[in-house]
């Protein structure tokens, strides 16, 4: 159903992030890729994570991280460490509605950016705190970069499960690829921004406290809820039966098969060899007490198939399989390109790239990427305009 | 007061993803009614011997907090009753496979006819369009389409199943998305539609590497590297499988670390004199730290790190995060009562407002236990009504 262009879900909110990590990062990335006006301020060597590698081929000047984080944001040059920058920061704040930040305790007292002072001095200001461990608590000083907080809050333990446990059953844990954790603190850093946004109308702007640990341990709640009844999950234990990774001739497919008429698909799939047709394997607790023997002709059958054909004959008999997509496969599969997963925006330093908008559509569109990621303090005009439109207010606070 | 008081969801979601989703608003202050019937209950209700559970789960955490009713889809009289749901609600939640809702005569375009303030938040594998978006799939196929499970693993080894953390993933991001939409309403009045990919998720998660590879890079497994920092790493320590993790970030923590490993002469060995000469060295410079770590209780080496400045948490098992007084002093893990009057720990939505309150008044609902509430109250039937809903199955 196509309609006229609709505003974005955010049209007309406005975000200040002052980061140098990847879950501030992220959140303002969402907001932005939402509909929200969001400016990223910068000190005046540039956001850290603009000399994260790796860097975009062939140049090797732009940060992948950074470019992806800072799509769509503008930038703002503030040195908080001078009083002109403070007052920068402090013009942006006044038309601001959401306020994203990664700055410790200490580091908002003395920039006087802490918790009662913006409320005072913004009264409409929702000012939103990530940080490792949250703004509170006994480790909210603590120190912490992604391999921490993976196994601070659960998952890491539990990895890798399934093929490469099997493999390697005296390796460390391992923990997800890049920043799965800290992402996980943007996506709630953003739902807590919004919420504020929507509480606000009935009880004025709060502040908002997000830890990266808390929000990986949410999506881990699973685990909890298992060691609640009484089991302690482990990574060489909570592999499933049988299925999983398996190799095939050209890459790996992923199978699970947690219903029956699953099952039944696969016997078909596998060409109704005669050790699956024994009635004792119609019973699925039979088939989890012999997942081993099962998985020893499966992974057989699998290594002699290619992966595209197994696939498509899994998928037309209902059995749960998927290609272990490269990045490359992602990047040109049709489905995504049917849903405009990727958006080609101009990177400064790299040229025009497809980068990832947003993991949803609305109103039965993608999600459009406003921008590349800005050069450093191109937006710096957002400053002086900011300072006539606020000067009486700027002012008055001043005296 | 809870931030989303006054939102009302018709939860249509079953099984992980879906139903995490509704459980996050419903902490934040949605009024969540779940709706179910005894003919397709969802899993939890189930007995699950894979897990050992060999009854219906005494508390499940995405089912939690919400309000239970039953409704038999199957029959035209149970959708005319859920149709009648979505009248007295904001938000309508579901996470079948794309097209099933249509069938049923509750896809977006019929209920946004009904009523067009309507906001609808459909979760799935794979989208709601594109040529793959009838494909069935689960957490780990998620993963797999979406490169993210490709890319993790050790650098010599296969690709890893993603499990539960990228249902909830799925979820996390369909909350956020779905209190976006709330706000556009509340500014607008302006209802829609918002159509979360799980397998888009996984790609999210890993932008950055999908970015690299767009221009021309090769980004692959690297087990617990990091591009940049060495030492980063998951080390043993004194204890059989008590492992603790280190990421070094600068000179200064380098050389507080050596100091505090007691180990002067790493500072003199030409091959970690500057950080990229340590991440090239990597292998051998981990088998320092290793060879420090093995002589140290996991705990106390993470408390002398910390105090030094240096990144380093112990891999936590769910036992550790149960009693953390981290967690339990900032409310994240908290107790609750389950259905067999238990106590046992479980999780409070994952932020903090500084006015506002969020969290779990209560536990697992029992099928249709909200019926009077919702059907009577909300809904204004009639006793006779829902009796004769109740012996025709449409109230199931």
């Amino acid at each position: 159903m196509m309609e006229e262009a609709v505003a974005p879900l955010l049209a007309g909110v406005t975000v200040v992030e002052l980061s140098r990590g990847v879950a501030a990062g992220y959140a303002g990335r969402l907001l932005s890729t939402l509909g929200a006006d969001t400016v990223l301020i910068e000190p005046p060597d540039g956001n850290p994570l603009r000399r994260e590698p790796p860097f975009l081929p062939p140049a090797g000047e732009a940060s992948a991280l950074f470019a992806f984080l800072a799509a769509g944001k503008k930038s703002v040059i503030c040195d908080l460490e001078t009083a002109a920058g403070r007052v920068g920061l402090s013009v942006l704040l006044v038309a601001t509605d959401v306020f994203i930040h990664d700055l410790s305790a200490g580091e908002r007292a003395n920039l006087e950016i802490d918790e009662q002072s913006l409320r005072s001095r913004y009264p409409n200001l929702i000012d939103v705190s990530v940080l490792p461990f949250g703004a509170v608590g006994p480790k909210a000083g603590w120190q912490a970069e992604e391999i921490n907080l993976i196994h601070a809050s659960g998952e890491g333990f539990l990895l890798p499960n399934g093929l490469a446990a099997e493999l390697f059953p005296d390796r460390p844990p391992l923990k997800v690829y890049g920043h799965f954790a800290e992402y996980q603190g943007g996506v709630v850093a953003a739902l807590g921004a919004l919420s504020a946004l929507i509480g606000r109308e009935h009880g004025g702007a709060e502040s908002v406290d997000v830890s990266v640990q808390d929000a990986a341990l949410a999506v881990g709640a699973f685990a909890l809820q298992r060691f609640g009844d009484g089991s302690l999950e482990h990574r060489r234990t909570r592999s499933f039966k049988y299925g999983g990774v398996l190799e095939c001739a050209d890459g790996y497919v992923e199978l699970l098969t947690l219903e029956e008429r699953q099952w039944r698909g696969l016997v078909e799939l596998m060409g109704r060899p005669a050790w699956m047709l024994d009635p004792a394997l119609a019973d699925s607790l039979e088939r989890s007490r012999r997942g081993a023997e099962i998985n020893r002709a499966v992974r057989a059958w699998a290594r002699e198939q290619q992966t595209a054909d197994i696939v498509a004959r899994a998928q037309a008999l209902g059995v749960p399989m998927a290609k272990y997509a490269s990045p490359a496969e992602v990047l040109s599969g049709a489905h995504e390109r049917a849903r405009e997963l990727f958006q080609s925006v101009k990177i400064p330093g790299a040229g025009s790239l497809p980068v990832l908008s947003a993991p949803l559509h609305v109103d039965a569109a993608a999600l459009r990427l406003k921008a590349g990621p800005p050069r450093l303090g191109e937006h710096q005009h957002l400053l002086t305009a900011s300072r006539h439109r606020d000067q009486p207010r700027v002012i008055a606070e001043a005296s | 007061m809870k931030p989303l008081a006054g939102v009302r969801i018709a939860d249509f979601t079953l099984h992980a993803a879906g139903p995490f989703c509704t459980h996050i608003l419903s902490q934040l202050g949605a009024e969540c009614i779940k709706v179910e019937s005894a003919a397709r209950p969802d899993i939890f209700r189930k007995p699950h011997p894979v897990y050992g559970r060999m009854g219906p789960a005494s508390f499940d955490q995405v089912a939690s907090n919400k309000l239970s009713v039953r409704i038999n889809l199957k029959d035209a009289r149970g959708v005319a009753l859920a149709r009648k749901l979505v009248g007295a609600s904001d938000l309508v939640c579901e996470s079948f496979r794309p097209g099933v809702m249509e069938r049923l005569g509750l896809g977006y375009a019929a209920l946004a006819a009904l009523k067009p303030s309507v906001v609808m938040v459909s979760v799935s594998s794979s989208g709601q369009s594109g040529p793959d978006s009838h494909f069935a799939g689960y957490a780990p196929l998620f993963g797999a389409w979406g490169a993210l499970g490709y890319l993790t693993g050790y650098e010599d080894g296969p690709p890893v199943e993603m499990r539960h953390v990228m249902d909830h993933s799925v979820g996390m991001n369909a909350a956020m998305a779905a209190v976006a939409a709330v706000y556009r309403l509340r500014r607008t009045g302006r209802g829609g539609h918002v159509d979360v990919s799980a397998r888009e998720v996984a790609c999210s998660l890993v932008g950055e590497a999908l970015l690299f590879a767009a221009a021309g890079g090769s980004p692959t497994r690297i087990g617990n590297d990091h591009p940049r920092m060495a030492p980063h790493g998951v080390f043993r320590t004194r204890d059989e499988d008590r492992w603790l993790t280190i990421a070094v970030r600068s000179d200064d923590e380098w050389q507080a670390l050596v100091k505090l490993m007691d180990a002067p002469h790493l500072l003199a060995d030409p091959r970690f004199q500057s950080a990229a000469s340590r991440h090239e060295h990597r292998r051998p410079l981990h088998g320092e730290i290793e060879h420090w770590t093995m002589t140290c209780e996991a705990g106390e080496a993470e408390r002398m790190l910390q105090l030094a400045g240096i990144a380093a948490h112990v891999s936590c098992n769910m036992e550790d995060i149960a009693h953390d007084r981290h967690l339990r002093a900032r409310g994240t893990v908290v107790d609750v009562e389950d259905t067999a009057g238990h106590s046992r720990a479980a999780l409070k939505a994952p932020i903090r407002f500084s006015r506002s309150e969020v969290g779990m008044s209560r536990g697992t609902p029992r099928l249709g236990e909200d019926e009077d509430y919702v059907f009577g109250e909300l809904l204004g039937l009639g006793r006779e009504e829902r009796q004769s809903l109740v012996d025709q199955q449409v109230i199931y």
